[in-house]
């Protein structure tokens, strides 16, 4: 847009043109019409799987949803009836937390090295070319990997293997779109922030970090809320219990994807009960981090300050 | 250690592990005497899905005679528990199929014991017809993809008063490796004539038959499926409502699988030396035709012997107590004698 495109002209007085959608043609408005139409078809096409995902889940799962469905142990018997995913809720914290905690420290670092100090060399054009392989990587071969080079290692499911799996998938993702977000920030900052003597660490610790850790913090929340949903790696890694296990280093542990899919496959009314209430626990959840963490992107974001 | 000593850390290391593991060795003894209530510690264990139904309420049932006893038993199909447990991942393992050449265990390091017996139904969904005879010869060739409709005259014959609808009939089988399988395919490989499909954990089914995940997963597809038929272990089918047939026996009679018709199965079976046996096909009017017996495996001697104390401790209580909690979720307690040899068995175990 460096070349201005002439604006219609109608008189020599110096009168602003008039731009309102009266003065088009009548094919024009009616192109525009359709086009405004068509488009909104699309939107709401687009948002329906959505809601009626949403409203599925609430109407079927809202009915066995209480205290106790979030605290007491999962029934060992799954034709019984009634609650209990208290060991899946605390596992999917569990292991997605620490998934996170190995994940995001590791992928933020990296992003910073690959646009800040890699730039274009060799080095970084490789890491982000295999970053982008790696998001491709189906999550049932990465829990495999896991087993073979983790648990049979250490002869024992559990929850920390999840975590690596976990971890190993979110890698990539984290990476390549806090890389992006870092992109954005303006090189005039960089400089300016040079200029009054900064160190190039210190411009990347208050300068650059800060303005695009709003954009960082969305990216590793998408990361943590698909880690949140997989299912596969974690019935590779993680085995099962019935009654809440917090620590990732001993013993199995379990998800609430993990439940919903040993559920969801049973027969049995209670079982299936249980999973529609674990769907909506884990939406819940995913739901409860986004909004915590744009809180938080919100309050350290520069701008604000 | 809260003594410093240093520079004599390996002398004191050395010292401490040793009487680690005499207070280990002398803390095992008086339990084994005081009953298994005073048992604390952790068994993972994963394998068959059949007896699945039976070893968590047992498993929870224990829980009350040892509270700190703590026993995480996963359904993940016979093939793979054989798999974890020649990994070492779990502490023992259930099947319903004895261990192959395929499985990665070395013989004579596992001893089987024998557990429960449960029927296998024959489950299918065709609400026109709830209470069907199917002869062991029909089973084969519906399973084998010979019988295709329910109306075929093979299937009329034994039916008379029976209107049988022309629904095309789908096979829903095992898609993991499962001991079920690997019992109902012995069952139709060595009772029938037409049955060419082999047997073994895992077969080939022919081509348009549907695969599902567990006892559990076939009868969702059977559930779901109008005209399906499939193989289900009978706590499961019960638990799903499906329908079932009546199977016949070695002697000609129809019969409903039920708990009495297994046991009547389990009298007439043969007990190999390792405490395997075949009950399917055994003889007698009341006997149902396709039994399966179902077995944990443990290992001959364990590193850890906490570890051998919990095992020994749970599966003599499952041998013993347990044993009465089986008939109230459809499974069939096992027969005095053999109940005898599987304790012999389990007093082998070494640590």
């Amino acid at each position: 847009m460096t070349a201005t495109t002439s604006p219609p002209r109608r008189t020599r007085t110096g009168e602003p043109p008039d731009l309102s959608t009266q003065s088009l043609s009548l094919r024009r408005r009616l192109a525009n019409r359709g086009m405004m139409l068509v488009i909104t078809a699309c939107i709401v096409l687009a948002v329906l799987p959505l809601g009626l995902v949403v409203f599925e889940v609430v109407s079927r799962g809202g009915g066995v949803m209480s205290w106790e469905f979030l605290t007491a142990d999962i029934p060992r018997n799954y034709r019984r009836v009634g609650p209990g995913m208290g060991a899946a809720v605390v596992g999917t914290l569990v292991i997605t937390g620490m998934a996170a905690l190995l994940a995001i420290p590791l992928g933020v670092l990296g992003a910073i090295y690959l646009n800040e100090y890699g730039r274009t060399t060799t080095l970084a054009r490789f890491i982000r070319t295999m970053a982008d392989v790696m998001t491709g990587v189906p999550s049932i071969v990465m829990g495999l990997f896991i087993y073979v080079t983790w648990v049979l290692a250490i002869g024992e499911k559990n929850g920390f293997g999840g975590s690596l799996a976990l971890a190993c998938l979110m890698l990539p993702i984290v990476i390549r779109s806090s890389e992006e977000m870092l992109r954005l920030v303006p090189d005039e900052l960089r400089q300016a922030s040079a200029a009054l003597g900064a160190r190039k660490w210190r411009t990347i610790v208050t300068v650059v970090l800060p303005s695009a850790i709003s954009g960082i913090t969305s990216g590793s929340l998408l990361a943590i809320a698909r880690a949140a949903g997989e299912t596969a790696p974690i019935i590779v890694t993680v085995g099962i219990i019935f009654s809440a296990n917090p620590d990732p280093f001993s013993g199995g542990n379990t998800t609430l994807a993990a439940q919903i899919y040993r559920n969801a496959t049973l027969t049995f009314e209670g079982a299936q009960e249980r999973a529609w209430g674990a769907a909506l626990t884990l939406i819940a959840i995913v739901l409860l981090f986004t909004i915590v963490a744009r809180f938080i992107a919100a309050r350290f974001a520069l701008k604000e300050r | 250690m809260t003594v410093n000593v240093r520079g004599k850390v390996l002398p004191l290391l050395a010292a401490s592990a040793l009487a680690l593991g005499v207070a280990a060795c002398g803390g095992s003894d008086p339990d084994g005497n005081a009953g298994t209530s005073d048992l604390s510690g952790e068994l993972t264990a994963s394998g068959a899905s059949f007896p699945d139904a039976y070893y968590q309420v047992a498993i929870e049932a224990y829980a009350e005679v040892a509270p700190e006893v703590v026993i995480n038993y996963n359904a993940t199909g016979s093939s793979t528990g054989k798999k974890e447990f020649g990994e070492n991942l779990v502490d023992f393992a259930g099947t319903d199929s004895l261990v192959g050449e395929d499985d990665p265990l070395e013989p004579g390091s596992f001893y089987y014991i024998p557990t429960v017996a449960a029927p296998i139904t024959i489950s299918y969904n065709l609400p026109e017809a709830p209470d069907l005879q199917l002869g062991q010869e029909v089973v084969a060739q519906i399973f084998q993809g010979d019988i295709t409709t329910w109306d075929d005259p093979a299937i009329a014959e034994t039916n008379p008063d029976v209107e049988l609808p022309a629904t095309a009939i789908t096979i829903a089988h095992r898609s993991d490796g499962s001991g079920t399988t690997s019992n109902f395919t012995t069952f139709l490989d060595e009772a029938t004539e037409s049955w060419n499909l082999g047997s073994g954990d895992v077969v080939e089914w022919p081509t348009g038959s549907q695969g599902a995940e567990k006892n559990t997963g076939v009868a969702q597809v059977i559930q779901q499926t109008e005209g399906a038929i499939g193989y289900v272990d009978l706590a499961d089918a019960e638990g799903s409502g499906l329908v079932f047939a009546a199977v016949e026996n070695l002697d000609g009679e129809f019969v409903l699988p039920t708990i009495a018709g297994t046991t009547a199965g389990l009298d007439g079976a043969e007990i190999n030396e390792d405490l395997s046996y075949n009950p399917l096909n055994a003889a007698g009017a009341e006997a149902y035709p396709i039994t399966a017996p179902t077995y944990l495996i443990v290992k001959a001697s364990y590193d850890d012997p906490q570890v051998a104390e919990l095992v020994k401790g749970f599966v003599t209580w499952l041998l013993t107590d347990g044993q009465d909690l089986a008939e109230a979720e459809l499974f069939a307690p096992l027969p005095a004698s053999l109940q005898e040899q599987a304790l012999a068995q389990l007093d082998k175990i070494e640590s």
